[in-house]
């Protein structure tokens, strides 16, 4: 289960590392976007394991993934935008949308309908969690900035 | 300030806010980034309006018009590694590390930033692939079937379609091509899971960047641009389900597999 769990995070970083290739991404971000992206499945995954919710983890995972790229994004003085906009790929329900599709093409519309709304609800969750997490006042990350800085000079 | 000093400024923090636009953006950045930089070498009354495909910009001396810029930027791909390299010029610049003539020199060259050879961009979309093929809960024959996959379409994406298809027609024909191959692939024994393997190359397909943008407009009551953002994504994920769909159809797989 652990091992297992260890695997798919690795698999979250590798595969976001490779989708801010695929968007350009300065090469020095990688790293840290594959941190953001690993984490955020991490949250998600760890949560849907113990809470019986179906929107409460996705909006924690995408929260994650919001506020470790923030932070990322000053410390390495970038938009947030080079971590956050691959780092949120292994939430996008995906298999939902795949499933609604392959429902519609059967004439099953309860099932389309449920898997239709299923993915709604996922991305609903997302765009919760990104919002919640843009509401933290940029005051509590530039406090970060700061202290690096300060730390720079003097030592 | 002089006449011609005057229109340099404005030509630079005109051409910050194509460069950001086009690269995909969010609106507050464009906006913020062109009175930044007109603030940081002191033009005064500046006013800037900023929709998701076009930016508005004039600057006024005594009251009359001076100077009016008007752009139609197309939805482009992204580009980010073009906005964090403005970013970091309009910090320069803030700075006073640049003259408007440097600044315009350097925005030149941000506009000519290669992009990343294609072979990179290909393999990424393999691995891309074949890690979210994983992730969602397959095994190692899917990811590679979901890797296989991936390069191929994203070889059709950068090869045959660039530019030559609209946006609608490329990503219906670029899912159909997906489910085609996995599908094949599934016939012939190579992978387990037809719907993982489709999901894991589909996702290089997904327009993860308007769909972020579109949220962080949204939150900065940017509200046509948001919306304008989010059809996007909407109309690039139905091609994708209908080229999908298509396929399924033909095939005669649907209902639940």
């Amino acid at each position: 289960m652990i091992l297992r769990l260890i695997e798919e995070v690795i698999a979250a970083a590798v595969g976001t590392m490779a989708f801010a290739l695929m968007f350009h991404v300065p090469r020095q971000y990688y790293f840290c976007g594959g941190i953001a992206g690993g984490a955020g499945w991490l949250v998600y995954r760890a949560l849907e394991l113990h809470v019986d919710s179906l929107m409460g983890p996705v909006c924690a995972g995408a929260f994650t993934v919001v506020f470790l790229s923030r932070i990322f994004a000053v410390r390495k003085k970038c938009p947030v935008t080079m971590f956050l906009i691959p780092g949120i790929f292994p939430l996008v329900p995906g298999m939902g949308i795949y499933q609604t599709a392959q429902a519609l093409v059967g004439s099953d519309w309860d099932l389309a309908a449920a898997k239709g709304l299923t993915s709604i609800k996922f991305a609903v969750a997302i765009v919760g969690g990104i919002l919640l997490g843009f509401e933290i006042p940029q005051s509590c990350f530039s406090f970060l900035e700061n202290r690096k800085r300060k730390s720079g000079k003097f030592s | 300030m002089g006449e011609k000093e005057r229109e340099r400024i404005f030509e630079v923090a005109g051409m910050a806010g194509d460069i950001l636009l086009r690269s995909g953006a969010e609106i507050s950045r464009v906006d913020e980034t062109m009175r930044r930089i007109a603030c940081a070498y002191e033009l005064e009354n500046v006013s800037t309006f900023v929709l998701s495909n076009g930016i508005f910009l004039t600057s006024e001396v005594a009251g009359s018009n001076h100077q009016v810029r008007v752009r139609h930027i197309p939805l482009a791909g992204a580009r980010l590694d073009r906005i964090d390299a403005v970013n970091g010029l309009s910090r320069e610049i803030e700075l006073g590390f640049f003259t408007p003539e440097e600044a315009l020199e350097k925005l030149k060259e941000i506009e000519k930033m290669p992009q990343k050879p294609g072979w990179h961009q290909i393999l990424a979309a393999g691995i891309g692939s074949g890690a979210f093929c994983f992730l969602f809960g397959g095994d190692i024959l899917d990811s590679l079937a979901a890797f296989l996959a991936g390069l191929i379409l994203y070889i059709y994406v950068l090869d045959v379609v660039r530019g030559r298809l609209s946006k609608i027609a490329a990503n219906a024909s670029g899912g159909a091509l997906v489910m085609a191959l996995t599908l094949l692939f599934y016939r012939i024994g190579f992978g387990h899971h037809l719907d993982l393997m489709s999901v894991g190359a589909l996702l290089p397909l997904i327009p993860g960047v308007a769909f972020t943008n579109s949220i962080r407009d949204f939150a900065d009551q940017d509200y046509i641009s948001g919306s304008v953002r989010l059809l996007d994504t909407m109309i690039v994920i139905f091609s994708i389900a209908l080229g999908v769909g298509l396929v399924m159809m033909w095939c005669g797989i649907g209902g639940s597999l």
